[in-house]
């Protein structure tokens, strides 16, 4: 009878230890919100299939860094030696964005651009968003490096922002990272509203002339001349800037198809698994949801309203200096933040609404492509300002 | 016009010569530098045997880790080898940004960081390449060292050297309040313009030099195309001509071309036609190979 008594003695003493390891004993408030935005972040990728890609890897990976645990197991993405924790690192350090680059490189076509050189000068413009969302921050009291690190997000481009986060301000990059997602993928949202208010109808209805033809010699050229121009200019872009035309390269000289394959296909695929995963992981509601991280996700809306702001008035004051027939529409001014090819279809299907025949979209890849470059020299140029 | 061309191109090339000879970067056993030491230890450092003695701080001003394995130290340069430092100890192995002391006490059977001349009777102290001839760093032992006070360069790896408020062995030298870039950038830009309108005209600047050569690079190509085109007008004409074809016909051309590979077999799609066949026996009705046979 005593031995009896002292085995369930043991029996309930482990359940109950048991139990205590489990995700409900150690569940907050916190981790059910942070779950449901995970849900949500999935139901959009699949029902409204905003940017899948992206959406589907960061909305598991917050169920994944939401799932409650006893700490100390070597779990959890924040514990040294946990497997998620490996993967984190090449988050933290920067690994992951410049071999993103690297593949977005080898599968655009600067065509567009080469065709049109002027429409660089947008992507250039549209960068305003990233220094406006800084100025607004600063207000708001977030030190100057947490600023810039907010800023990055109105560049719409999710591998420069974790690369610039990760320097500046590590312990941000979770909101950073998904703040920046969360918009791009909600820029057919956005980005209409406020194209239509800042144009009229008869800008809305400018014709453009079909891009000329562009020769191999000049595809070759771009990425060669684009490291050496901006490099030398932003050497701290180097690694984002240096992968991105490399990947281009590799792709125009025609001579490396393979490894142009490589970088477009698996190895970009792989990356995007790693980086969307563990940014979703880093999300951990104990370390994540803080009133900062809902400071960044206003910032960030207003990031992307004032990129598109300057994008679109940068055009309508280039269009006072070009002729009747050279002038640009100003509905591609949205495409200079570097959501590529999102904020190009935008542009593309608003400017159908006005004219049916009138199709947008080859000319607005051209200031979306430059919007990458653009944006790279703006987080090198952040970098080497606050780091 | 063109003298100022020249100016700026002049000015240019001196920005570019200025700046390299500033910033020669070897990541090598050059980069390393004497950075502080202490001639008179009452009280202070104490080394690996629980003694004071004099001691040389090397810092590595690199960005990897350079070994000073195999260099030498000495405290007369017309005996540049007097101390090798051996090759081949995790020791010697200074991390990027990092320090080494060294303890100046002439007892070099206490380990390889205890060197063979003492400081105190020393006027210089000089760190050898391992040629022992390439002279990496000296520097002249000023009179008048006080006890237990170092002697350092006010910031690791800067050119102005004092007596240090705090001696900071195996640690930076600046101890007083630093204050960072980003918060210089806070303290003199509150609102973020200034830096929004550095930022943007760097942005642009960038943007606009690859326009500018695109545009150009642009323009040569047409001409030259245009010169091909006079000179071999029937042989290149051909070429030149399907140059010019505007990308919505080759989007055309490309489509059509893609629709047909696609519609291309190697072999023809079968066709099934359901019609009785006039033969009334055949070896898919039989029913010798619809029966099981019994196993033998």
């Amino acid at each position: 009878m005593e031995h009896s008594g002292s085995f369930f003695d043991f029996v309930f003493s482990h359940i109950s230890q048991f139990l205590s390891y489990t995700a409900i004993a150690n569940m907050t408030v916190g981790h059910v919100i942070m779950i449901l935005i995970g849900l949500i972040f999935i139901y959009l990728a699949i029902a409204k299939e905003y940017e899948p890609m992206l959406l589907i890897p960061i909305g598991f990976g917050i169920l994944v860094g939401n799932i409650a645990f006893y700490p100390g197991l070597q779990i959890g993405i924040y514990e040294s030696g946990s497997v998620l924790n490996y993967l984190y690192f090449g988050v933290l350090n920067g690994i992951y964005p410049p071999l993103i680059f690297l593949g977005i490189g080898a599968m655009t076509d600067f065509s567009a651009l080469i065709s049109n050189p002027k429409l660089m000068l947008i992507g250039a413009a549209a960068q305003l968003g990233i220094f406006g969302a800084y100025a607004i921050a600063l207000a708001l009291g977030f030190s100057p490096a947490e600023a810039g690190a907010i800023g990055i997000i109105g560049g719409a481009d999710g591998p420069t922002a974790i690369f610039l986060s990760s320097k500046l301000a590590p312990e941000l990059m979770g909101a950073i990272a998904i703040s920046a997602y969360s918009y791009m993928a909600l820029v057919p949202v956005i980005q209409p509203p406020v194209m239509k208010l800042l144009t009229n109808k008869k800008e809305r209805l400018i014709r453009m002339k079909p891009p000329r033809t562009v020769s191999k010699i000049e595809k070759i050229a771009f990425p060669i001349a684009g490291l050496l121009l901006t490099c030398f200019l932003v050497p701290s872009g180097l690694p984002l800037l240096g992968m991105l035309f490399f990947g281009n390269l590799l792709k125009e000289s025609t001579v490396t198809k393979r490894l142009a394959d490589t970088a477009k296909g698996p190895m970009i695929d792989i990356v995007t698994i790693l980086i969307g995963l563990t940014v979703g992981a880093s999300t951990q509601a104990t370390t994540f949801l803080t009133a900062k991280s809902v400071g960044i996700f206003v910032l960030g809306a207003f990031s992307f309203i004032i990129a598109t702001f300057g994008g679109v008035m940068f055009v309508k004051f280039l269009n006072l200096f070009l002729k009747e027939g050279n002038k640009i529409n100003p509905l591609i001014g949205n495409a200079g933040v570097s959501a590529v090819p999102d904020s190009a279809r935008v542009s593309q299907v608003v400017g159908l609404q006005y004219d049916k025949t009138n199709h947008l979209l080859m000319h607005a890849m051209g200031p979306n492509v430059a919007g990458v470059i653009g944006s790279a020299v703006a987080a090198g140029v952040l970098l080497s300002f606050l780091y | 016009m063109r003298n100022s061309i020249n100016r700026i191109i002049a000015g240019i090339a001196l920005v570019w010569l200025g700046g390299s000879l500033n910033h020669l970067q070897a990541q090598s056993a050059l980069d390393l530098r004497i950075n502080e030491f202490l001639v008179y230890n009452d009280s202070n450092y104490v080394d690996d045997f629980g003694e004071h003695n004099p001691w040389i701080e090397i810092y590595n001003s690199a960005y990897n880790t350079v070994n000073i394995g195999g260099c030498y130290l000495t405290n007369d340069l017309n005996n540049p080898t007097m101390y090798y430092i051996p090759k081949g100890q995790n020791v010697t192995k200074i991390p990027q940004q990092g320090y080494l002391v060294f303890y100046a006490d002439g007892h070099e059977t206490r380990g390889i960081q205890h060197l063979n001349f003492s400081l105190e009777e020393s006027k210089l102290i000089a760190l050898f390449e391992s040629n022992g001839k390439t002279l990496i760093d000296s520097i002249t032992i000023p009179k008048g060292q006080k006890v237990d006070v170092t002697f350092g360069r006010i910031e690791d790896g800067s050119v102005v050297w004092d007596f240090l408020e705090k001696a900071t062995p195996v640690a930076n030298n600046q101890t007083k309040i630093k204050i960072t870039s980003a918060e210089i950038i806070g303290q003199m830009d509150p609102t973020g313009i200034g830096m929004a309108v550095i930022a943007m005209t760097i942005v642009f600047s960038g943007l606009l030099l690859l326009y500018l050569f695109f545009k150009y690079m642009a323009k040569v190509w047409m001409r030259d195309r245009k010169k091909s085109k006079s000179i071999t007008p029937d042989l290149l004409q051909v070429e030149t001509e399907t140059d010019e074809i505007s990308g919505e016909v080759n989007a055309a051309i490309a489509l059509a071309l893609y629709l047909y590979r696609v519609q291309l077999h190697d072999t023809e799609a079968a066709v099934l036609t359901i019609s009785k066949v006039s033969k009334t026996y055949s070896p898919w009705s039989s029913k010798i190979y619809g029966l099981r046979k019994n196993p033998r």
